[in-house]
């Protein structure tokens, strides 16, 4: 393959990882949710830590994204709210990722 | 006391006209966070600022005499935002800051008493700001700053004051490279101080910055787009802080 046709692949594959890099720190920061005011990141871990707690007990103890301890009393509202915003976030990614892919 | 809103610095300088940036950054402030205003300024900035309703004005006499890259750079009033601020709970944000989401609303119902970033994401992919090794302590971004009416944010703000009148000093001490006052730096050190030299709550996300080398090639309500090294970007509804002052005239 012609040399300035590699470049121009190498070019295109760049602007994706940079335009993919910059919807998912846009993604990060917008998964960010106050409970009982202290700050959650709504990622896959947290939800699963929360799910995961809320099995055997009705109130836990557990760490915000300060380290600082919260003592979570409706484990309900914070699983569902930590549920919406990750989709929410995560399906605006995957819009973006898809429009990034299409038109580059 | 108004709950909550935001504040913005707003001085021009002999070399560049935030007045004109202040008129493409505050509507995004006042559209995306729905929040009152003020905008904390000088006689002569005044007349030229935008007039927009919601937004007020405190006049202050900037301290004048820091220096970057040999131009003027009034910077030197930030430690006054506690004193001045008409809020219990204030968004201290820098003039080029380009507002496009509401994200920051969050911090609003945190009990924080006071949060900035300490973690920066270059958009251009560059990784411009890595100033880990030009200091003794890592340097938070005071280009935006959460802070509530409190002991504990006024002791802050205090120490901040006090680490201005004693730059040289502190700067040697924490063995800071760059000598010209910087409020990333002042903040810095102040929260490690105050915080008993340990650590302290920070915004859980990256501050997304277009560095100076970046040009802005177009401001809209929705995002802009830049150029650095003949590559094209764009950014939507992400909120930036703009580094290239020619953002003014774009």
């Amino acid at each position: 393959m012609d040399i300035s046709k590699l470049k121009q692949r190498s070019d295109r594959s760049y602007a994706i990882a940079l335009e993919k890099q910059n919807a998912l720190e846009k993604a990060k920061s917008r998964m960010i949710l106050a409970h009982e005011g202290h700050l959650f990141k709504a990622d896959a871990e947290t939800i699963n830590l929360v799910k995961t707690l809320s099995e055997d007990s009705e109130t836990f103890v557990m760490l915000d994204v300060n380290d600082n301890p919260v003592l979570v009393e409706d484990p309900k509202a914070l699983l569902y709210d930590l549920k919406s915003k990750n989709q929410e976030v995560l399906n605006s990614y995957h819009q973006l990722y898809k429009t990034i892919i299409e038109t580059r | 006391m108004i709950d909550k809103g935001v504040m913005a610095y707003c001085i021009n300088t002999d070399r560049y006209r935030y007045d004109r940036i202040a008129s493409k950054t505050i509507p995004l402030l006042v559209k995306n966070l729905g929040l009152p205003v003020t905008v904390v300024t000088n006689e002569d900035t005044l007349p030229s600022l935008p007039a927009i309703p919601s937004v007020d004005h405190i006049i202050i006499e900037n301290q004048t005499g820091n220096f970057i890259n040999g131009k003027q750079w009034n910077n030197l009033d930030r430690h006054r935002a506690y004193e001045l601020s008409p809020y219990d709970k204030t968004l201290l944000v820098d003039i080029d800051f380009f507002c496009y989401s509401d994200n920051l609303l969050t911090l609003f119902d945190t009990e924080h008493d006071f949060l900035v970033h300490d973690q920066v994401h270059d958009v251009t992919g560059k990784d411009s700001y890595n100033f880990r090794c030009n200091s003794a302590i890592p340097m938070v971004w005071a280009t935006l700053i959460f802070f509530k009416k409190s002991q504990l944010a006024k002791s802050i703000f205090d120490m901040v004051a006090y680490i201005k009148s004693n730059y040289e000093y502190y700067c040697n001490l924490y063995r800071i490279d760059f000598t010209n006052f910087r409020n990333d730096y002042a903040f810095a050190m102040a929260l490690q101080q105050i915080n008993g030299f340990g650590n302290y709550p920070v915004m859980p996300t990256k501050l997304a910055t277009l560095p100076a080398n970046a040009k802005v090639t177009s401001v809209d309500d929705n995002g802009l787009t830049w150029s650095i090294e003949g590559m094209q970007g764009n950014l939507a509804h992400t909120d930036v802080h703009v580094i290239d002052k020619g953002v003014a005239y774009v």
